[in-house]
């Protein structure tokens, strides 16, 4: 872990150690990244079928951020999640039907077709969808955490971006904001090494990580295909803004195995490059590690990851059957009736809900 | 107001001192005082007064020199933007003093030759005219080139006298507000001594109505299990200090919910609603937790309750309590419930027959944990040991169930509490 | 009732309902202690502490970005814009993010951006703009512009207690200028409702915000049958009594501040020609400023912005038809 100079604000980590993640922690962890890659490989053949109208955006070899960072969170957090985390809504309990519908423009979608691609997040699992103008849904996470802070509620916000959108003015803006009010709100970056075809030293002079003592809260680098790095260094910067700690970067070093979309062969991109980042998988990483270092049969591994194959293509009918939305619904909903509050997410990390060996327990 | 001249400079040399525009939006400034009394010398920029106005404070220089001729503002005195203050001679200095200009008068341009529109005729008119039945030609219009208003149509047509509008019914009276329940004969006033009334609240009432309605409409039975708790509270020493540092209070309320949400799992019936003859089974536990306010109770709804841990149960009931003391919940986070839990039990109380909250089927009641002593029996042995003991009442509604499962219920979460690990 | 200024009404306002409702606060550029450039908040923060009267670094996107994270969450954010301009910093976060998110996600966003709005007082090409037009065309967003004190309080009220983006004009030049009776306590006017500020049989003059003083004037002045319908709410639009009063007089001046292209004058124009056509007895005219920028000088400004005597003289020409 490396850690930016932060030293006025104190220390940046609390010492979490990896005990934190019970066995069956570690089955979801697998579970929800090979769902993200099996949901994101029907979305991409879908497309490729003509089924998928506009573009289509992946987060093949990210996997393990958005799955380590949501999965540290509890059911009444709220996130805003971005377009190579498709890992955070599994998390939170979208499934992958409504996810492959929400493409389709289905009515089963999230958004009922009201919105495309990665532009959903289920308001009844504390989720606001992203926009797509980058990074506007840092601000916002802001605001959310404002809220909390407010209120005097143990309550965090989270939301992802890329390292291109470190360059946008917005993103000053929220930073600068949320360092001066210390808000219990928690920023992974996602360095997949470029924006579209712009590589990093196009983007910045200076990494965004070491830009966060800037704002006077730390910046924590972390290796993005490592799902149990990225989650303890989310837990660990809840857990301290939670406690009245303020802001987190946790900067993930990664790098997008696909092109920007499915309309990117990603010519731009060195072989070399390419092929050292495909050695460090994040998913295939995991399972190795699972076999050899944490006391999992092999075939335990890959029993979970066929299971969870099976269920995507479940998931792909089902969304295959769901019908167009009605002409109608396009005029409908432009100005809310009432406020309603934002429903609570699914929580699986053990310390939040029962998973696994402990659900069993409580299930028998 | 004004201080009369000292002398009587020639006007083209009186220079006007105005209230100045501090700022986009002031309409008005006060004199706070003057530096300079009338027949003093002032040099240009020498500040002559002071001004307050809601957005500043400033010092109004002198706009030339001179002497200060005439003061017309007064201390204290509010005037607009613009307003003059006071009245400076510059005769001192001949030649820079601005007469007065006024706008020389606009030429009046001679009138445009009218177009003739007499045989223009507009939406209204044509639309009128059809309706009537008019010819247009006929009316002679007043408009610009003589074109036929609306007006001089509706003038030409003859008016038709209005019809007289028919009378209003007398509106209803509104129907007496039914009372929620019959109130028994009031004691005759005498005998009961000094009293005083007050009209029940908004919460009080609702209270009232929805208690009345769940006791008239349920069949309510209420059982006991009496529950050791020192299992509980020893977990909960070994635990609570890690989760207060992350902002959770354990309390035994959390252990109680996360049984009792375990238990639902085992008795669906206890996690449901009883519409008619009919029983609707709920999947997800909405779990109500009472919390007691000063003016009255609140059922703040936990959701999907059965996906949270005993940390997050913990998270969940702290924020829903706190939260309905300072009365900041939302109104969804009232509803919807599916089982409801009371805790009277941290005011002391060691025994309650609660009312089931409707539609659901039960409501648990924590009581004061205590400590009792009880027969334990270890090794056959039978020797009276002090245990942090409580009752759990539940009342639950004979039409949706049977005492034998309402045991079974209770007796579950016992054992689970009993066995906490 | 209490005679107050407009702005006054709308201090009175933000008291009233920050009293009313824990959730609501304010957020913005020099509000706190400060009071505001306009001196609106005054006092707020001493009332209910800086942490409800909020002072935001100059960052107009971070200010209304965090004011729909925090009403997504509940909190009935009310922010300043230091100037109705400056709004176009935070254009993005407001059109892009809070103005849609109810409709793609079904995530209600209860705030309200206030915009010192309007020119007359030499501010210039930046600090005199009348911007409303700009969220008209942002399907999500409400779009308030009150011209007298107890609808300023009462607007905005409503506009808080509303659960949707609310853009709020408050015309610079009616602050202090204007006052008059407004209730006191807890007052609210519904948004969506035109006023009938001066009945009259001849001539309808659809105005909002500065305008309908104008147009008061001029009707006082001529002393003829003029109705006056101050809109009040520019979205949702009150399409009724645009007609009835269309239809009543059957002749039609609309005016406001803005610019004239595509203004909110043009869409009434264009509501009364599909709606009733049939009722009019003259064509629709608009007195608006042109479409130049507001230019600084007085001469060009007075030049630029709308007169009384311009007022007048369509008033005049309107009833001659
Ligand atoms: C403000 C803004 N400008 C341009 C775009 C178009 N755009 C979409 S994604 C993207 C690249 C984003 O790069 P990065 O932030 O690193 O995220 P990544 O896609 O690499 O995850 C661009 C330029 C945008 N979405 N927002
Ligand atoms: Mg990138």
């Amino acid at each position: 872990m490396r850690l930016s100079d932060a030293s006025a604000v104190g220390d940046a980590t609390v010492a979490l150690d990896r005990g934190l993640l019970t066995r069956g922690d570690r089955v979801q962890l697998l579970r929800l990244m090979e769902m993200m890659r099996a949901a994101e490989e029907r979305g991409l053949a879908l497309y490729k079928q003509g089924k998928v109208p506009g573009s289509f955006y992946d987060g093949r070899g990210e996997e393990a951020i958005s799955v380590g960072a949501a999965f540290a969170l509890g059911p009444r957090d709220r996130l805003c999640i971005l377009h190579r985390d498709l890992g955070a809504h599994f998390v939170r309990g979208v499934t992958p039907d409504r996810y492959l519908a929400n493409y389709m423009g289905r009515a089963g979608g999230v958004t009922g077709g009201k919105d495309g691609n990665m532009h959903f997040g289920d308001r009844a699992l504390g989720c606001v969808g992203m926009v797509s103008m980058l990074p506007d849904m840092a601000p916002v996470a802001n605001g959310i955490a404002l809220a909390f802070k407010m209120r005097g509620e143990p309550r965090v916000a989270l939301t992802f971006f890329g390292e291109g959108s470190t360059a946008n003015g917005q993103w000053h803006e929220a930073m600068n904001f949320a360092g001066i009010h210390r808000l219990p709100v928690v920023f992974v970056l996602e360095n997949n090494r470029f924006a579209y075809s712009t590589p990093n030293q196009l983007e910045f002079a200076v990494d965004p990580v070491e830009r966060a003592s800037g704002y006077g809260f730390p910046g924590v680098g972390v290796d993005g295909n490592d799902v149990e790095a990225v989650f303890t260094a989310t837990a660990a910067a809840a857990e301290r803004a939670r406690e009245g700690g303020g802001p987190t970067l946790i900067g993930c070093e990664t790098m997008r195995m696909h092109g920007h979309g499915a309309h990117d062969d990603m010519s731009y991109v060195p072989a070399a490059l390419r092929e050292e980042w495909e050695r460090r998988d994040p998913i295939d990483g995991y399972a190795a590690r699972l076999v050899a270092e944490l006391g999992f049969e092999e075939s335990e591994v890959s029993d979970v990851r066929a299971e969870v194959r099976s269920y995507v293509a479940e998931c792909a009918e089902r969304a295959l059957a769901s019908p167009p939305p009605e002409p109608e619904v396009a005029g409908e909903g432009v100005f809310a009736e009432r406020w309603q509050p934002l429903g609570d997410g699914a929580a699986p990390w053990s310390r939040w809900a029962e998973t696994g060996a402990d659900g069993a327990r409580r299930a028998a | 107001m004004s201080s009369s001249p000292t002398e009587r400079p020639a006007e083209a040399a009186l220079v006007e001192v105005a209230m100045p525009q501090m700022g986009i939006s002031v309409a008005e400034g006060t004199i706070v005082e003057w530096r300079k009394r009338p027949g003093d010398w002032v040099e240009a920029d020498e500040p002559i007064c002071d001004v307050s106005t809601d957005k500043v404070d400033v010092e109004i220089p002198a706009p030339t020199a001179g002497r200060l001729a005439r003061i017309l503002v007064e201390p204290g005195e509010t005037v607009a933007v613009g307003a003059v203050l006071a009245v400076l001679d510059g005769a001192a200095r001949p030649g820079q003093a601005h007469p007065q200009e006024s706008p020389p008068p606009v030429a009046a341009e001679p009138p445009a030759p009218e177009l003739d529109r007499s045989g223009f005729y507009s939406p209204v008119v044509r639309r009128i005219a059809a309706e009537h039945g008019v010819e247009l030609e006929r009316v002679e219009g007043h408009g610009v080139g003589g074109r036929v208003r609306k007006a001089d149509l509706l003038a030409f047509i003859e008016h038709p006298e209005p019809e007289p509008t028919p009378e209003r019914e007398p509106a209803l009276e509104p129907a007496p507000e039914r009372a929620a329940a019959a109130s028994p004969a009031a004691e005759p006033a005498e005998l009961l001594g000094p009293s005083h009334r007050e009209p029940m609240s908004p919460m009080r009432r609702q209270i009232a109505r929805h208690m009345v309605a769940s006791r008239r409409g349920a069949a309510h039975c209420t059982t006991v299990v009496e529950v050791d708790f020192s299992r509980v509270v020893a977990r909960r020493r070994e635990l609570r200090e890690a989760m207060a540092r992350r902002g959770v209070n354990l309390t035994y309320l959390a252990f109680v919910a996360a049984e009792t949400v375990a238990a639902l799992a085992r008795h669906p019936v206890l996690n449901a609603s009883v519409e008619g003859e009919e029983i609707v089974y709920h999947e997800d536990v909405n779990l109500g937790i009472a919390v007691a306010l000063e003016d009255g109770l609140i059922v703040p709804v936990i959701r999907q309750a059965q996906r949270l841990s005993l940390e997050g149960l913990a998270a969940a009931i702290g924020d829903l309590a706190t939260r309905a003391r300072e009365k900041r919940l939302h109104p969804d986070e009232v509803r919807g419930g599916t089982f409801t839990i009371t805790n009277p039990g941290q005011f002391g109380a060691v025994l309650a027959t609660p009312i089931i909250n409707q539609p659901q089927v039960a409501i648990l009641d924590l009581e004061a944990v205590v400590k009792r002593p009880v027969v334990v029996e270890r090794e056959g042995e039978d020797s009276i040991a002090i245990r942090p003991l409580s009752y759990l009442c539940m009342s639950w509604d004979h039409r949706a169930l049977d005492g034998a499962e309402a045991a079974r219920f209770l007796g579950g979460i016992k054992h689970g509490l009993e066995q906490a690990d | 009732m209490a005679e107050l200024t407009y702005l006054e009404a709308i201090s009175d306002a933000l008291r009233t309902e920050m009293r009313r409702d824990d959730s609501v606060f304010c957020l913005g550029e020099d509000i706190g202690a400060f009071g505001g450039a306009f001196k609106v908040t005054a006092g707020l923060a001493e009332e209910f502490g800086a942490d409800r009267v909020l002072d935001a670094p100059l960052a107009e996107n971070a200010i209304i970005g965090a004011a729909t994270g925090a009403a997504i969450e509940g909190m009935r954010p009310v922010c300043e814009m230091q100037f109705a301009d400056f709004v176009a910093c935070g254009f993005d976060q407001l059109v892009n993010v809070a103005a849609k998110l109810h409709y793609r996600q079904g995530v209600a966003v209860p705030m309200v951006v206030r915009l010192p709005s309007g020119g007359g007082f030499s501010g210039g090409p930046f600090h005199s703009q009348n911007p409303e037009a700009w969220f008209l065309q942002a399907p999500g967003l409400k779009v308030l512009a009150p011209a007298t004190a107890a609808d300023a309080k009462g607007l905005l009220a409503s506009a808080i207690r509303d659960p949707n983006p609310v853009c709020f004009l408050e015309h610079k030049g009616l602050y202090r200028h204007v006052r008059g009776e407004v209730p006191e306590g807890e007052y609210t006017v519904p948004i969506g409702k035109a006023r009938v500020a001066r009945e009259g049989a001849e001539l309808t003059v659809v105005a909002y915000g500065s305008a309908v003083h104008l147009a008061l004037a001029a009707a006082e002045q001529l002393g003829e049958e003029i109705e006056v319908l101050d809109l009040r709410s520019l979205c949702p639009l009150d399409r009724e009594a645009i007609l009835a009063s269309a239809r009543k007089t059957g002749k039609v001046l609309i005016a406001h501040e803005a610019t004239r292209a595509c203004g909110a004058g043009a869409e009434v124009a264009a509501l009364i020609g599909e709606e009733a056509f049939e009722d009019l007895d003259a064509p629709i005219r608009r007195l608006t400023a042109p479409d130049v920028p507001i230019p600084f000088s007085p001469p060009l400004e007075q030049a630029v912005l709308p007169q009384l005597e311009q007022m007048k003289e369509a008033c005049r020409e309107l009833l001659a038809y």
